[in-house]
C-alpha cells in the first residue's frame, strides 16, 4: 500500500494466544445469552400469551422498553449505575446478565409471534377432542411454535453473538475488547481486524449451520 | 430538584444534539446509498452484482461496534483524517446501507415476477420497469423495514461514545466524571437512566409507526 503502511502478518501470529482467550469468552457469553435467553424468552411469551394477570402487563412493558433503548446504554446502566445502589457485579456477570435480558426481551416476541402462527384449526380441533386447554398448549400448540420459532430464535442468537462484542464498554476481555487493546498498543488495525472480523463469520456460519442441523431433526415429516 | 441536574441536562442537551445529527446524517446516507446498492443487486451486471453481495455480508455480518472501530482506526491509517464523530459516521452508514441495500433487495424481488415481464413486454427498458413498475411497489413495503433500520441506527449512535464522540451517552459519562470530582457523588443510576429513557422517547414513536404501517400494508 502507498500510504506508509505496511502489513505485518506476524503480529497477529505473535497474539494468537489472547485473541484465541478474547474468543473463547466470546463464545462462552454467547452460549450463555442464547441459552438462556431462549429459556427466559420462552417463559415470558408463555406468559403472555396465557394472560398472567399482573405479571403478563409487566412483562409486556419490560420487553417494549428492552427492546426500544440501545443495548449499549443499558450495559452502561447495568455496570456503573446499579453500583450507586449497592449493588455491584463482576463484568462477567454483568455482561452475561445484559446480553440474557437483551436476548429474552427479543425471543419473548418471536416465541408470541410463533404461537399466534399455529393454525387455530389445530387448538379448536384438541380442545373438541376432550383435551384440557394445558394440554393443548403443552401438547399442540408449544411443539408446533417451537418449530415455526427456530428461524427468529436463530436470528436473535446471531445478534447476541455480534452483540457480545459491546462488552467493550466495560473492558470485560472478549474478541473485539481484545482486539481494541492490541490495535491500540500497535496501530496493526488492518492484520488485527482482518483476523477478528473473519473470526465472527466463521462464529456466525457455524452457530447457523448448528441451528439448521437442529431444526431439521426437529422437522416433522409433511 | 437537587442543584446538580440543570447543569448536567443542559450538558447532556448538547450530546443529545449530537446524537440526534449524527443519527439524522447516517439514516439519509443508509438509505440513499443503500436504495442504489439495492437496485445494483437486482440488476443485470453480474460482478456488481457479487460485489455488493459481498458488501452486503461483510458489514451486516460483523459487530457494529467492530466496524466503527475500524472506521476509527483504519481509515487514518490509510491517510484519511476523521473526527471521532465522523468515524462512527462512517461506520453506522456502512452497516446501515449494508441493512437497506438487502432490505430493497428483498422488497424487488418480492413483487411479482409478471410485473417485471410485462413491462418488458411493452416496450419499457430496465430503467423505465424499474422506475415506473418496480420501484413504486416495492418502496412501499420496504418502509416498515427502513423505520426499524432508523431505530437501530439511533440506537447504534450511542456506540459513538466507546470512540470519545461527545453524544448523548458520552456527555452523560463526562457529565458522571465531573459530579464525582466536583461532589464525589456520582448520580450514575439517574443519569444513564435518564439516558435510556430519552432514547426511548425517541425511537418507541418509530417503533409504533412501523408497527402500523406493516399492519396497514399487509391488508
Amino acid at each position: 500500500m502507498s500510504f506508509g503502511y505496511a502489513l505485518d502478518p506476524g503480529y497477529v501470529a505473535a497474539h494468537l494466544g489472547e485473541l484465541a482467550l478474547g474468543l473463547g469468552w466470546t463464545v462462552v457469553l454467547t452460549v450463555i445469552g442464547f441459552l438462556l435467553g431462549t429459556l427466559l424468552g420462552l417463559l415470558g411469551a408463555a406468559v403472555r400469551v396465557a394472560r398472567v394477570p399482573l405479571l403478563s402487563p409487566i412483562v409486556a412493558a419490560a420487553v417494549e422498553f428492552i427492546r426500544t433503548t440501545p443495548l449499549f446504554v443499558q450495559i452502561f446502566f447495568l455496570y456503573f449505575g446499579l453500583p450507586d445502589l449497592g449493588l455491584r457485579a463482576p463484568g462477567f456477570v454483568v455482561a452475561s446478565a445484559a446480553l440474557v435480558i437483551w436476548s429474552a426481551a427479543y425471543n419473548v416476541e418471536n416465541f408470541r409471534a410463533a404461537i399466534g402462527a399455529v393454525p387455530r384449526s389445530y387448538h379448536e380441533a384438541a380442545l373438541a377432542l376432550g383435551l384440557k386447554p394445558r394440554t393443548v398448549f403443552r401438547r399442540i400448540t408449544l411443539p408446533m411454535a417451537l418449530r415455526l420459532a427456530m428461524a427468529s430464535v436463530t436470528n436473535t442468537g446471531v445478534e447476541t453473538l455480534k452483540n457480545s462484542a459491546l462488552m467493550v464498554a466495560i473492558s470485560f476481555p472478549e474478541l473485539t475488547d481484545t482486539a481494541v487493546d492490541l490495535v491500540a498498543v500497535s496501530f496493526r488495525v488492518f492484520e488485527v481486524f482482518t483476523v477478528i472480523g473473519a473470526a465472527y463469520l466463521l462464529l456466525t456460519a457455524a452457530f447457523t449451520w448448528l441451528m439448521r442441523r437442529l431444526e431439521r431433526r426437529m422437522a416433522w415429516p409433511v | 430538584m437537587p442543584a446538580w441536574v440543570p447543569p448536567v441536562a443542559r450538558y447532556m442537551a448538547q450530546g443529545l444534539e449530537a446524537t440526534l445529527l449524527l443519527a439524522l446524517a447516517c439514516s439519509l446516507a443508509s438509505v440513499a446509498l443503500g436504495t442504489v446498492l439495492g437496485i445494483a443487486i437486482t440488476g443485470e451486471l453480474p460482478l456488481l452484482r457479487r460485489v455488493v453481495r459481498l458488501y452486503i455480508e461483510l458489514w451486516r455480518g460483523l459487530p457494529l461496534i467492530l466496524i466503527l472501530f475500524f472506521a476509527f482506526f483504519a481509515l487514518p491509517a490509510a491517510g484519511v483524517r476523521l473526527d471521532p464523530l465522523e468515524a462512527a459516521g462512517t461506520g453506522l452508514t456502512l452497516w446501515g446501507s449494508a441493512v437497506v441495500a438487502d432490505n430493497v433487495r428483498g422488497a424487488i424481488l418480492s413483487i411479482p415476477r409478471a410485473q417485471r415481464e410485462g413491462a418488458l413486454a411493452l416496450g419499457l427498458g430496465w430503467l423505465a420497469t424499474m422506475r415506473h413498475v418496480v420501484l413504486p411497489q416495492a418502496l412501499r413495503r420496504v418502509l416498515p423495514p427502513t423505520l426499524n433500520l432508523l431505530t437501530s441506527l439511533i440506537h447504534g449512535t450511542s456506540l459513538a461514545a466507546q470512540l470519545g464522540a461527545l453524544e448523548l451517552l458520552e456527555s452523560a459519562r463526562r457529565s458522571i466524571q465531573r459530579l464525582v470530582l466536583e461532589a464525589g457523588q456520582p448520580h450514575s443510576l439517574p443519569i444513564y437512566g435518564a439516558v435510556m429513557v430519552v432514547f426511548f422517547l425517541i425511537c418507541y414513536p418509530l417503533v409504533l409507526l412501523s408497527r402500523w404501517l406493516e399492519r396497514r400494508l399487509k391488508v
